[in-house]
């Protein structure tokens, strides 16, 4: 493990038994290198149900051993990135293959709908994919069956200032990378 | 997981045991709450005071049992949240689904006020 004060490289083995307590190692880190402009409490529970969720999504979809987490501040802004080699996202195997996801002319997926939220995907290059999410309009909601029930991509949609994905072919790694700005 | 600590003719108060919950155990919790509103057919509400820690699968978990509530014309209210976890229910909306109080006795008063 590497920490310096504006870069921690954190491997994480993908055990559901760990991930609180490499949640809060993770927290620790990040809350000695937040600037006094900005505000701890919001950047710290922007970051916890961020760090949560890559965690949870590592346990459940990496499918190997372990996962890597790079952590890299400045005075403008928190980098958290989530590395992986397991199979890539299935947005990206319907865009490649032409099976699956079927890619829109103008590049943006609706990934889920619910009266609450829309989630979308939106083709930046190839393989890289930034997420977005707009507010539904409660005037449509007829009843609670309506609701989504998967909630993972839109909390670090909604928490963060960019979040996207990005697949290298050459090594084969999937990379989500969020962005908090200071 | 979850204790019976009132029962009332309209309701039930259950507290929440454990202090994690994520994906490791929200099947567990889902059950548990299908459950109780199978064997009670009351109100159901959450006391949360305990919980310290959760995750999408908790959330995915609460919503689904929200869903059978609703199909079996009962509800579930959430009372004693912590601040951080009230902010992530607010950041998805779904404080626009669930009635949620800071204490489980303002929720049963409300509840019998339905």
């Amino acid at each position: 493990m590497e920490n310096c004060a504006c870069k921690v490289v954190f491997e994480f083995d993908n055990s559901a038994d760990k991930l609180v307590s490499s949640l809060q190692y993770m927290l620790d880190n990040i809350a000695g290198g937040i600037p006094l402009h900005a505000d701890p409490d919001d950047i710290l529970f922007r970051c916890k149900a961020i760090i949560t969720e890559l965690l949870t999504n590592a346990i459940k979809h990496a499918g190997q051993s372990s996962t890597r987490f790079d952590i890299e501040s400045d005075g403008a802004k928190l980098t958290i990135y989530k590395t992986d080699t397991g199979m890539p996202m299935y947005l990206i195997d319907g865009r490649s293959n032409g099976a699956g996801t079927q890619i829109p002319a103008d590049n943006k997926h609706l990934i889920s709908a619910d009266p609450l939220s829309s989630l979308f995907a939106i083709w930046e290059s190839e393989n890289h994919i930034r997420f977005a999410s707009e507010e539904g309009s409660l005037d449509d909601f007829l009843a609670v069956e309506q609701l989504a029930e998967h909630f993972g991509i839109l909390i670090i949609t909604n928490s963060s200032d960019e979040f996207t994905y990005t697949y290298d072919k050459k090594t084969r790694e999937n990379i989500f990378r969020v962005r908090i700005n200071f | 997981m979850i204790t019976i600590v009132k029962e009332s003719p309209k309701y039930i108060i259950g507290e929440v045991t454990i202090t994690e919950a994520n994906l490791s155990n929200s099947d567990e919790f889902k059950a548990e709450l299908v459950k109780l509103l199978d064997e009670h057919q009351k109100v159901l509400i959450i006391d949360l005071q305990e919980l310290k820690y959760v995750d999408s699968a908790f959330l995915g978990a609460l919503v689904s049992a929200l869903k059978y509530a609703i199909s079996l014309k009962l509800d579930i209210v959430l009372a004693g949240l912590r601040n951080d976890i009230r902010d992530l229910i607010k950041l998805i909306r779904l404080d626009k689904v669930f009635k949620i109080y800071n204490y489980a006795e303002e929720a049963s008063f409300a509840v019998n006020k339905m």
